[in-house]
């Protein structure tokens, strides 16, 4: 047994952890009216990983939740209107591009001007809050050769943020009485990670989940700009990484996939079971990776976070979701 | 890998599998995602078809 076996072997733990979680998850939400499946997903996975933890052996297998996070996207093009998306298009892109430069500018100068924080982490932090959380973080922190604790001390930051911005933006949306697409579009240009957005659109309903993911595929997709700018700024990159590498090197690929998925369900080559099929994985899908991202949640690693990037990262959340919804109600 | 080899064409198998895996392993995780979903919208198609 070499090859494909002991690689299935080694991730069939984790595999069925998620999947245990999963099912877990749509029972409970099934039993329980009004209770959203996927949310129902995260909440098992932080309560596991914050009383019995990851076993070891589960580990491979859970950390592949990301791929089924970004492989139920690539298959949610199929659910996707393309011609809606296209009349809102210019729109949602125009809000993205002006609230990630503008909200990257303000966080440097929160962080810098207000909580003293030295860069990179103040770029780290900027990153993180501006583009795509976590992952902006890690990738900005290697663009600037940032030390390993400046990117453990950022991610930890944006993480924290992560799982409350979880919660509280489909209670927000709900109170303020939001349109499915508007509080996807609010969601998608305000919150973090990629996971949690998905996760807090599909809270709210199953159109603001698109909107929330679409949105948020269009701010991803600047972090290429963004780290060429960055690296422009510090000076720090060596003159054999040219911009245009980077660009592409920082570029969601997945994204590609969602286009072609949307490109062939509105082409009309798929039949209505068929998209039908492919939602009901797509579902799956993002059930597995909810229960992962619940699992990667830690309530102890956030205790351990600081008190000035707290400070500086929520004044951004709170000016940039403000802006961000005044400009969504007043736009869509 | 060496005795796989010896073993001629019975350990091709595993060591196909082996090389699949590390390539799939190289991949980016965007590429993989992308290939997987494509993968099964590819495997619909082909399903309606039959």
């Amino acid at each position: 047994m070499t090859g494909i076996g002991e690689a299935v072997r080694a991730y069939l733990p984790g595999l069925a952890l998620l999947a245990g979680g999963a099912v877990a998850a749509t029972l409970v939400a099934d039993a329980v009216p009004g209770l959203q499946p996927l949310v129902v997903a995260v909440g098992i996975g932080v309560g596991l990983g914050n009383t019995v933890g990851i076993p070891e052996i589960a580990e491979p297998g859970v950390s592949a939740d990301k791929l089924f996070l970004e492989t139920g996207i690539v298959l949610l093009g199929a659910a996707v209107a393309v011609e809606e998306f296209l009349a809102a298009g210019p729109t949602v892109l125009g809000l993205v591009v002006a609230v990630v430069a503008g909200g990257l500018l303000f966080a440097e100068v929160v962080a810098r001007g207000l909580f003293r924080i030295g860069s990179p982490t103040s770029s780290l932090l900027a990153a993180g809050a501006s583009i795509c959380g976590v992952s902006a973080v890690v990738a900005i922190g290697r663009v600037l050769d940032a030390r390993g604790t400046a990117i453990t001390f950022a991610a930890a930051t944006i993480l924290l943020f992560d799982a409350a911005t979880l919660v509280a933006f489909p209670l927000a949306g709900e109170w303020l009485g939001l349109t499915g697409r508007q509080f996807g579009v609010w969601a998608g240009v305000s919150m973090f990670s990629t996971g949690p957005v998905a996760a807090a659109g599909f809270a709210y309903s199953p159109e603001a989940g698109q909107w929330a993911t679409v949105t948020k595929l269009a701010r991803n997709s600047l972090l290429g700009g963004v780290a060429v700018a960055y690296s422009l700024a510090y000076a720090a990159r060596s003159a054999a990484d040219p911009g245009v590498r980077r660009l592409w090197a920082e570029f969601p690929k997945f994204l590609l996939g969602f286009l072609a998925v949307a490109a062939v369900a509105n082409s009309g080559l798929l039949s209505p079971a068929a998209l039908a099929s492919i939602g009901r994985v797509s579902d799956a899908l993002f059930a597995l990776a909810f229960v992962g991202l619940g699992l990667s949640i830690r309530v102890d690693d956030m205790r351990a976070v600081g008190a000035a990037p707290v400070g500086a990262v929520l004044v951004h959340l709170l000016a940039v979701s403000a802006v961000a919804l005044a400009a969504v109600r007043w736009l869509l | 890998m060496a005795s796989n080899r010896d073993d001629g064409i019975a350990s091709d198998g595993p060591a196909t599998g082996a090389g699949l895996v590390d390539r799939w392993t190289a991949l980016d995780r965007g590429w993989q995602a992308l290939a997987l979903g494509l993968g099964i919208v590819a495997a619909h198609l082909v399903g309606q078809a039959l």
